[in-house]
């Protein structure tokens, strides 16, 4: 079973993709010759074809609407955007066409894209090249918005993607591809989209995080254990749908909830969470819903980029305030 | 020597352009401590160390193009890494792995375990409880899963827990948090009571007029030497606090601080202040202004009579306008009573005594009573307040 980063979890799973289904195709900036800014489809040009395998001008609005129209004639589109910061000139293409195909023809059409982009920052990257914009996709009806926390879940959940007949985002957490390696078996097994994981299972307070935050959240239960205090924690996976299913039974057991995400708070994901606690399991509560966040500012440089994301500090200092008074 | 290679600083540029170097040779910095400003086809980018270290070599000048890949900085140190990438967490792999890419992507030796898949769990069996119910109880010290919810699915309710707290009365609490726990030695010597009745009342009144009420306190005496044998104390008092209304009306009233409205009445409603073992009871004159003393004596014993023995209606123990304290009788002489909103005022008497007082420069000693008058200066003016003192004080004064 090979070893592997996340990024090169990815390749695999583009890689198995490619080789299983003569529909796959991969488009994007610099994504065939060079082999992607993060060497996700590095070494796939040169062993599937430039057919398969096709670099595109540098134009976000081009790569998505271009993902229309191959899908609507029956391809399988796997597009990279390069940074989440340069999502922006496609998503007039993602809102108002990929994810509307299926409602837009009453079925007749389906959209079968994913759209793959780094996700959040820790990487001492410049402007635009660190952002966490997961609600922008969330909030439109008809896309399937993913983010993987390890390359088994990686691999796992970008095959679903590309099996799937709709529209899915797939979002990187650029922290995570290449802090870690995990045993990974290539063998072609798809991971459920719209489940969440539970990775730790704990009794005191349920952590429910999301791409590069389950890796600090993950540390932060180690360091609570230390304390007697018992984590769950839950890795989202799919940001839309939310598995709320898995969250209310895990709050029912422990009583207390910690939303962590390293976008920013306001009108993040973390708060349609703590109202759908509210909503369904107010009564199972012992504490209030606390969220730890990005702050509601621009995601700074490198320099104070740590200060912005949250860390293993924050979130066990969120988990205390829980279990106070 | 480390040497640190200059990475790529866009997507894919081949150069950069020294615009200034932020440190030189010598210089012991910091990891992520900006080195040098450079210049790419893009835009001006800070290049921040990646190790900490001693700065041995800086490969060019301000104004000078260096490749991408090639030499910028040397570290002092015996290790050579050639990479563009050192990495605050142990990372030592190569400079091309990461790809061309901006910045720089963390490496740890961690590996990853695959978890197992969770294990159905039945549910908890915790008690299910309207928030405001679950602080109540926290706040009140009853063990929550010790009651029976009355809501849907046994939910316990805000109602549920008020009553737990009334059918324990003033017996022992089961005791739900630390924080009310008090120590081994400390225990021992008393159980938490739950304060109920007209101690809770009074608990409740006086933290309602804390959070409500800007009191000001003003003190003075009146002289009583004048007064001929047998004058009835309380009596004059509140005939004393009925002229006193009738000079500043504005002392006889109630105020509401939310819809910032007073009401001015007139009637004079003279609450007395009565302590009983229970604690503290409030019956009230009525009419005080037009009572002779005769009713007024009367009235005083009947109230203070069914006061002690709790047969008063409640007819008899709401809606005064004034407030007196008279707490002398037992000890004291000056104090700042607490003005019970929506009344306004309070007058507090104290002990008499015989004071040293100077009468035409020569030293006397005369009875007086000692007075504490507590206004809420929301609506009550300082003048308005001493006016009235100042009336009551006259009245008191009089011989009869």
């Amino acid at each position: 079973m090979p070893r592997v980063t996340l990024v090169e979890g990815i390749n695999l799973a583009l890689a198995r993709a490619l080789a299983d289904d003569p529909d796959v195709v991969l488009i994007g900036e610099d994504i065939g010759v060079n082999g992607g800014v993060f060497r996700a489809t590095d070494g796939l040009q040169k062993r599937f074809g430039k057919l398969r395998v096709q670099d595109t001008p540098l134009a976000e609005g081009l790569i998505a609407g271009m993902s229309v129209g191959m899908a609507a004639q029956g391809l399988k589109v796997v597009a990279e955007i390069q940074f989440m910061g340069f999502l922006y000139p496609a998503l007039d293409q993602i809102a108002n066409h990929m994810a509307r195909l299926r409602n837009r023809t009453r079925g007749r059409l389906t959209c079968p894209v994913v759209i793959r982009m780094p996700h959040g920052g820790g990487i001492h990257a410049p402007e635009h090249h660190s952002e966490s914009l997961e609600v922008l996709l969330c909030h439109h009806a008809g896309l399937r918005v993913v983010c993987p926390s390890s390359p088994a879940r990686a691999y796992g959940l970008l095959l679903a993607a590309i099996r799937d007949p709709d529209p899915v985002m797939f979002l990187e957490p650029t922290r995570l591809y290449r802090l870690a390696k995990q045993d990974v078996l290539d063998d072609g097994q798809a991971l459920p989209l719209d489940q969440a994981t539970i990775l730790r299972e704990g009794d005191d307070v349920t952590i429910v995080t999301w791409g590069a935050m389950v890796h600090d959240s993950m540390r932060a239960a180690d360091l609570l254990m230390q304390e007697k205090i018992s984590c769950e924690v839950i890795d989202l996976s799919s940001l839309s749908p939310v598995d709320h299913d898995t969250i209310l039974e895990s709050v029912s057991h422990t009583g207390r909830l910690v939303i962590v995400h390293e976008a920013a708070r306001h009108a993040g994901l973390g708060a349609e969470i703590a109202a759908t606690v509210a909503e369904k399991a107010l009564y199972d509560l012992l504490a209030p819903v606390v969220r730890v966040t990005g702050y509601d500012t621009v995601m700074p440089y490198f320099a104070q980029e740590r200060a912005y994301i949250p860390g293993v500090a924050r979130i066990a200092d969120a988990v205390r305030q829980t279990l106070q008074g | 020597m480390k040497r640190f290679h200059l990475p790529d600083l866009g997507e894919g540029l081949q150069e950069a352009e020294i615009v200034r170097w932020h440190v030189a040779v010598g210089d012991r910095i910091a990891v992520d401590q900006p080195m040098v400003a450079m210049e790419t086809a893009k835009a001006v980018v800070e290049v921040p160390a990646p190790f900490e270290g001693v700065i041995a070599t800086l490969h060019g000048k301000p104004g000078d193009t260096i490749a991408t890949g090639a030499p910028l900085v040397d570290f002092e140190g015996a290790e050579v890494v050639a990479t563009t990438s050192g990495g605050n967490s142990g990372a030592t792999s190569a400079a091309t792995s990461q790809g061309g890419v901006v910045g720089h992507m963390p490496e740890t030796d961690e590996v990853l375990a695959t978890p197992a898949a969770a294990a159905p769990r039945g549910p908890r069996g915790r008690t299910r409880a309207v928030p405001a119910a679950r602080e109540l109880a926290r706040r009140m010290n009853v063990d929550i899963d010790s009651l029976a919810g009355s809501g849907a699915n046994g939910l316990v309710t805000l109602d549920d827990v008020l009553a737990a707290t009334q059918s324990h009365g003033g017996g022992r609490m089961p005791v739900a948090t630390s924080s009310m726990r008090p120590a081994a030695d400390i225990s021992e010597s008393g159980e938490l009571e739950v304060l109920r009745s007209l101690r809770r009342a009074m608990a409740q009144s006086m933290t309602l007029a804390r959070d409500n009420v800007m009191e000001c306190t003003v003190f003075d005496d009146a002289d009583i030497e004048g007064w001929q044998q047998g004058g009835d104390y309380t009596v004059r008092l509140l005939r004393a606090i009925a002229v006193g209304c009738r000079a500043e009306p504005g002392l006889n009233a109630w105020f509401d601080g939310t819809t910032q409205g007073r009401r001015l009445f007139h009637h004079i409603q003279v609450g007395i202040a009565v302590d009983t073992p229970e604690g503290l009871l409030v019956p009230v004159i009525r009419d005080v202004g037009n009572s002779d003393a005769g009713r007024l004596r009367s009235e005083v014993n009947r109230l203070k009579a069914g006061a002690r023995d709790r047969s008063l209606p409640a007819s008899d123990l709401r809606d005064f306008t004034f407030m007196l304290s008279n707490f002398g009788v037992m000890a004291g002489r000056y104090a700042t009573p607490v003005v019970v909103p929506p009344a306004v005022a309070i007058l507090g008497a104290g002990r008499i005594s015989r004071d040293v007082v100077a009468v035409d420069g020569r030293i006397e000693a005369h009875r007086r009573i000692p007075l504490s008058l507590t206004f809420d200066h929301r609506c009550v003016t300082g003048g308005e307040a001493v006016r009235f003192l100042g009336a009551v004080i006259a009245d008191l004064q009089l011989p009869a």
